[in-house]
């Protein structure tokens, strides 16, 4: 998009008129395109009168173009450095040596000494936007209290996150993408949003009540729910804990008040969300500011309890009775499953969201995937307000692909998935890496994440598109879940197959990071769980000889390619050796 | 880019003083009181030469009012120093702390001497016997002093020295521009420039003008003029000649190039007095025109930061109708005579005090680091001028738009007003 039609910053910033302005005259990256379309082209349609009681707005911000970036970069002479690819922590922290442009200095310390309320630094790529790639959580974030009673710490501190921010366009993960995406990593330009968060301080913590991400398209809809139908994931809390793949409380927002398909309250109860993220305004014990989450810090439900913010988000399970009660009554266990939001109605969110993802369809001409944090009345729940924090469009292959249900059962099938992601074909694919079923163990989901992340690099840098075969959930915070890559870890991987193994769910968190990733880079997922009709063909597999074998893995190059066939409109996939 | 001859800095400066006085309205008793300086100092320091003689040089310091806090000022070594060309430094120096807030007040000192002809120890002799004489009177709560013409780093700490081995223990407070490490700040050799580009800038931005549309003429090649391209060539402005003095051939020239000079480039050929060598810049293809021929260029921006009295009622008449900005980098360019002429053209002044005022705030911010020994990264500096400059900008601008005042009136009403209270709310007057 046109920087030139965002209004300049002019120091004045929560005192100045404009409420979204650039520093510098280059490119503003894809998240900021994103967020000027939600003010010009969303937000301006909507009808705020028939969502009475809701503030609905993008977060007051300040965009630092690429022109600065670059500046930063060739003022400083850094391009000689990140051409050794040194380390993240190293070229991070030359970063953080480097000096600000002179005018940017005194732009930061201006706008600075106006805010006083915490902040979010936040990437915003110029590939993204060129690619219409994600890069999903590829990029820092980082979060500042910005509450220091001196403006000079206050000053420091946002430099800091900046010149981070900076950094991560260069650390390995983003540059293995870039070469997955046949991008030069050298093209890549970074323009930075310093935004308000949406939230209230409660005692020494900062958060919205409520963070949320909606998907106009659900790949996996659930009882009557259509895949048009979407789906959206609510926490408590900061957004990270949506994004990192994190627990939280998914649902179709045509049924916002079907309840989820668990077998039962045990399980609805060991699957909601215990823990949320907030902005840390106490005084820190370590000084770390290569670190992204410096000032996030974890709470339980009971502070969010004492904080009065889960009055709205929350359900009371009464062990006389053996049922949910929507709101906080007695001193059962509480389920944060929104249901005075969704089922009672007491603050009508979901008719909003719904406003907003269908007028951000229609502004964006394809499916979007949209987020958004929302603080809540305490009391009475309304009024609230809406931040609308990024959309972006799904990237979805339209190819008609018919799998039949008797293809699954195909000899020459080596995998076969009732559940996918993804739509089309391809028919380069010659390369396997697989977690050898009888070496794997679930202490060492470590061991295997790097040991793929090498091999991944090995393939990247033949250019050899690859199917990649694992146990349990990749990309998953939790190591005990499945297996904890970082999406550079993996990112040259054209599918991905999560098999199924006792205690390891391969459910995918809809909003995550890592699931925006596989769709906006066209990475077909395929979940095998033998109970549905899936499977590898794992002898098969042993029986091939192994171009490379680790202690978890083996590397197959196949003398010919892989059939590999998604169906997105049944829902089943197939790759086939013949 | 000489002086001319029979002109009075001091004269011109009180000129200058009046014309706001009277705008003001001041009273006789305040206006008696701004219009000559406080305290007035002038020794003898004998030094013993290196050929075994002692020689006598003659010292001054100057402190025309310190209502508003310590006195600020630098130290010059020059041969033909006269006392009043001190004096009116020292009284542009009031209204240079003035203008941009800071809690100093104005001072200038000076030798008369040629350190082109004089050996280190030698000018180390001169440095220590001019703190022994004025000791008592300067130091970090009353006068600070700080380099000025051909002066340096160097200077400042062999006066350091001499002032901490007279007083007893460790008061890098005394002193400004002192080295990086021993008591130095950074951004300090960057601020002068900086500061002026930051002022420009924001002026650009007023008349509706993007920096990369514009282009400049520099008089002057040391310091100030260095970083102020460095610094309007990374907004993305173009300088298209650059004028400095030849040591050599006792004259200035004019180095032009129509798409716009490589800062680099020149740098690589430019002497440590900012000399430029002439028959390597024709080879680099730089046209060498006469010393004056950087006021005629057509050029938007005009940036004299070399010496005082260089726009004259003379010279002015001969600027290009295409300029929009005078960008003053060095003290006093400009003369009465050729304001009149500016205004009447329109063309928007940053004056003097206002627009190379990034030294003294930054020797300000070395003074406050140095007294509390803790320094700071360049970000906080560089950030803390450009606020401080931007705001002192705004400040001048909105009351001339508001007063309908030429910008080096607004600014003096400003800078005057503010010591004109500081004395009246001491008492004083």
């Amino acid at each position: 998009m046109d920087a030139s039609c965002i209004p300049p910053f002019e120091r004045q910033f929560f005192e100045g008129r404009e409420d979204f302005t650039r520093i510098g005259a280059g490119a503003v990256g894809g998240k900021a395109s994103g967020l000027w379309l939600i003010r010009e082209k969303i937000l301006s349609r909507l009808d705020l009168a028939a969502h009475p009681g809701f503030e609905v707005n993008v977060p007051r911000l300040c965009v630092i173009c690429t022109d600065v970036f670059e500046a930063f970069l060739s003022h400083n002479d850094l391009w000689p450095l990140i051409r050794e690819n040194p380390p993240d922590e190293d070229l991070a922290r030359a970063f953080l040596r480097a000096e600000l442009p002179p005018g940017l200095a005194g732009d930061l310390r201006a706008l600075i000494s106006k805010v006083h309320t915490p902040l979010a630094v936040r990437s915003s790529s110029l590939l993204e936007d060129a690619l219409e790639h994600p890069f999903a959580g590829v990029y820092c974030t980082k979060m500042i209290p910005n509450n220091q009673f001196d403006i000079d710490i206050r000053a420091r501190k946002l430099g800091e996150a900046v010149k981070l921010v900076w950094a991560s366009t260069f650390f390995a993960e983003a540059r293995s993408i870039m070469q997955a995406a046949r991008v030069e990593w050298e093209r890549e330009r970074m323009a930075v949003i310093l935004q308000e968060i949406v939230g209230e301080k409660r005692s020494e913590r900062f958060y919205p009540t409520i963070s949320g991400v909606g998907r106009s398209f659900n790949a996996y809809p659930t009882g009557h729910a259509v895949p048009e139908d979407g789906v959206v994931s609510l926490a408590l809390g900061l957004g990270k804990t949506i994004v990192d793949g994190g627990r939280c409380y998914s649902y179709c927002p045509a049924y916002p008040r079907t309840p989820l398909p668990y077998k039962s309250l045990g399980d609805l109860m060991d699957a909601t969300q215990n823990r949320f993220f907030a902005v840390h305004m106490g005084p820190l014990s370590d000084y770390d500011p290569l670190k992204e989450t410096e000032y996030l810090r974890e709470h339980s439900l009971d502070t969010a309890e004492s904080d009065e913010t889960l009055r709205f988000l929350a359900s009371s399970y009464d062990s006389d009775s053996d049922r949910l009660y929507p709101g906080l009554f007695g001193a059962g266990p509480r389920v944060v499953n929104f249901s005075p939001v969704l089922t009672t109605n007491q603050v009508p969110l979901n008719d909003l969201i719904r406003d907003l993802m269908r007028l951000s369809r229609e502004a964006l001409a394809a499916d979007v995937e949209i987020e958004f944090a929302l603080n809540l009345d305490p009391k009475q729940g309304l009024p609230a307000r809406l931040g609308f924090l990024q959309v972006r469009p799904m990237a979805a292959s339209t190819e008609e692909v018919a799998v039949d249900a008797e293809e699954l059962a195909h000899p020459a099938a080596v995998v076969a998935s009732p559940k996918v992601l993804g739509n089309g074909t391809r028919h380069d694919i010659q390369d396997i890496i697989y977690v050898k079923p009888k070496s794997f163990d679930p202490a060492r989901t470590v061991e295997v994440a790097t040991e793929i992340g090498r091999l991944n690099q090995a393939l990247l840098d033949e250019k050899r598109p690859y199917l990649l075969i694992g146990f349990g959930r990749f990309g998953t915070a939790d190591p005990w879940l499945g297996i904890p890559t970082a999406w550079g870890q993996l990112s040259g991987a054209a599918a991905i197959v999560e098999a199924t193994l006792h205690n390891m769910r391969p459910e995918l968190s809809q909003g995550s990071h890592f699931f925006h990733n596989l769709v906006g880079f066209g990475v077909y997922y395929l979940a095998v769980e033998p109970q549905s009709g899936g499977r590898v063909d794992f002898d098969w597999l042993d029986s091939q000889p192994a171009a490379a074998e680790t202690a978890f893995l083996r590397h197959l190059r196949l003398p010919r390619p892989l059939e590999l066939r998604v169906d997105r409109r049944r829902g089943r996939g197939v790759i086939r050796h013949d | 880019m000489s002086q001319a001859k029979g002109f009075n800095p001091f004269e011109m400066a009180q000129k200058q003083f009046d014309k706001v006085a009277d705008l003001l309205g001041l009273d006789p008793g305040t206006r008696e009181l701004l219009r000559y300086p406080m305290r007035e100092y002038a020794f003898n320091i004998p030094v013993r030469m290196d050929d075994g003689k002692v020689k006598v040089f003659r010292g001054f310091r100057v402190q025309h009012n310190d209502a508003r806090g310590p006195c600020k000022g630098g130290i010059r070594f020059h041969p033909q120093e006269t006392v009043d060309t001190v004096r009116a430094l020292a009284m542009w120096m009031t209204w240079k702390c003035s203008v941009v807030d800071i809690p100093l007040g104005g001072g200038k000192g000076g030798v008369i001497c040629d350190p082109h002809n004089l050996s280190a120890r030698e000018q180390e002799g001169i440095c220590r016997g001019w703190v022994r004489q004025i000791a008592k009177v300067v130091g970090p709560i009353s006068d600070v002093p700080a380099p000025d013409v051909m002066t340096n780093a160097q200077h400042m700490l062999w006066m350091l020295d001499e002032f901490e081995a007279i007083h007893g223990g460790h008061h890098p407070g005394f002193i400004t521009g002192k080295p990086v490490g021993l008591g130095g700040s950074l951004g300090r050799k960057e601020a002068t420039g900086y500061g002026l580009v930051f002022v420009l800038r924001e002026a650009l931005r007023e008349l509706g003008l993007k920096p990369e549309n514009t282009s400049a003429s520099v008089q002057g090649f040391g310091n100030v003029a260095q970083f102020a391209i460095e610094l309007y060539q990374r907004l993305g402005g173009r300088v298209i000649c650059v004028s400095c003095w030849d040591q050599k051939d006792q004259t200035s020239y004019t180095f032009k190039k129509d798409a716009g000079i490589n800062l680099k480039e020149l740098l690589d050929i430019t002497d440590r007095f900012g000399g430029i060598d002439k028959e390597k810049a024709k080879g680099l293809g730089y046209q060498v025109l006469p010393g004056e021929a950087w006021l005629t260029q057509d050029v938007d921006i005009l940036m004299p930061s070399a010496i005082e009295n260089q726009l004259t009622g003379e010279t002015a008449p001969r600027i290009s109708r295409k300029v929009r900005v005078v960008a003053e980098g060095a003290n006093g360019p400009t003369t009465p005579e050729a304001d009149e002429v500016l205004r009447e053209r329109n063309v928007f002044v940053l004056p003097d005090f206002l627009a190379n005022a990034g030294g003294v705030t930054c020797s300000y911010f070395e003074q406050v680091q140095s007294n509390m020994n803790y320094f700071w990264e360049k970000d906080e500096v560089l950030g803390k001028l450009d606020v401080k400059m931007t705001s002192a900008f705004h400040s001048v601008s909105e009351l001339a738009r508001q007063k309908k005042l030429y910008m080096r009136d607004a600014a003096y009403v400003i800078a005057i007003n503010r010591v004109a209270q500081a004395c009246k709310d001491r008492g004083w007057v």
